[in-house]
């Protein structure tokens, strides 16, 4: 297939989720790691600008984690005609829905902590390093199965 | 003395009988049974990659990876479910033709199967 035909790559049935998977990861973690910057950061300015960044990244990756599931679901309809799955699938199919409820979660919280200053706390910052390691073993799944961990 | 003459000639005739008639009695029990093929999934690829049988032969696929895969013909005449490590798919092939086949998960992965009168 050639890289540059728009039609082809557009057609491609399932390899769409296995394009727009990684904008969720990459936007969460670098927000998850923001965060962690933000809290070791004893200067409050700069601490509220790494958090600013934070909250972009993860907002962000609430955002793409919609087309992803449903590429996800899509894929699982085209390549499996809706097959009921077991074993590895059925384990990254649980995994990804937990990460991506999870991620919308963490987003909502930090939209609600958003313009109030001192009010992040530990709490919040465990939901997200636990979201992460759900979206590291979802992506390590997922990539096992698409064979790039293989 | 002469007695175990005799029942040494009738031994040495029973094993010349048995090894004529054993092997002869084998080929006629392979011939009545189908053909039989086997195709193992391994490391992303389907080996052999490309199988020629007779109609009536049994096809096996075998998962031997250990990642799932499944057996898809382009022209959807036959189709697995998703085969996890050592599971397997059996199809009789039937019509004479050349079938060309994916994993629906790993579409690079294909193979050929062609099928003679």
């Amino acid at each position: 297939m050639n890289p540059f035909n728009l039609k082809s790559a557009l057609l491609a049935k399932h390899a769409q989720h296995v394009v727009l998977i990684h904008f969720p990861i990459a936007l969460f973690l670098a927000g998850t790691g923001f965060d962690v910057a933000a809290s070791w950061t004893k200067q409050t300015v700069k601490s509220a600008t790494i958090k600013s960044a934070a909250r972009i990244n993860i907002f962000a990756a609430a955002v793409f984690v919609v087309p992803t599931i449903v590429s996800g679901f899509l894929a699982w309809q085209w390549a499996l005609e809706g097959e009921k799955l077991h074993g590895l699938l059925l384990l990254h199919l649980a995994l990804a829905c937990t990460a991506g409820i999870m991620i919308c979660l963490v987003a909502l919280l930090q939209w609600r902590q958003q313009g109030k200053p001192g009010t992040s706390s530990n709490c919040c910052l465990a939901l997200e390093l636990l979201t992460a390691g759900i979206l590291a073993l979802a992506a390590h799944v997922g990539g096992f199965l698409s064979g790039v961990n293989g | 003395m002469k007695r175990l003459g005799w029942i040494s000639s009738f031994a040495v005739l029973m094993m010349a009988l048995v090894l004529i008639v054993v092997p002869m009695l084998d080929k006629s029990a392979v011939a009545g049974r189908p053909a039989a093929v086997e195709i193992k999934i391994d490391n992303f690829s389907f080996v052999p990659p490309t199988v020629t049988v007779k109609a009536g032969t049994q096809i096996t696929w075998t998962n031997k990876d250990d990642i799932p895969h499944n057996v898809v013909s382009e022209d959807k005449s036959f189709k697995s479910k998703v085969l996890d490590t050592d599971e397997k798919f059996t199809m009789t092939a039937t019509k004479p033709g050349i079938y060309t086949y994916y994993c629906s998960i790993h579409p690079k992965m294909t193979g050929k199967l062609v099928v003679e009168q």
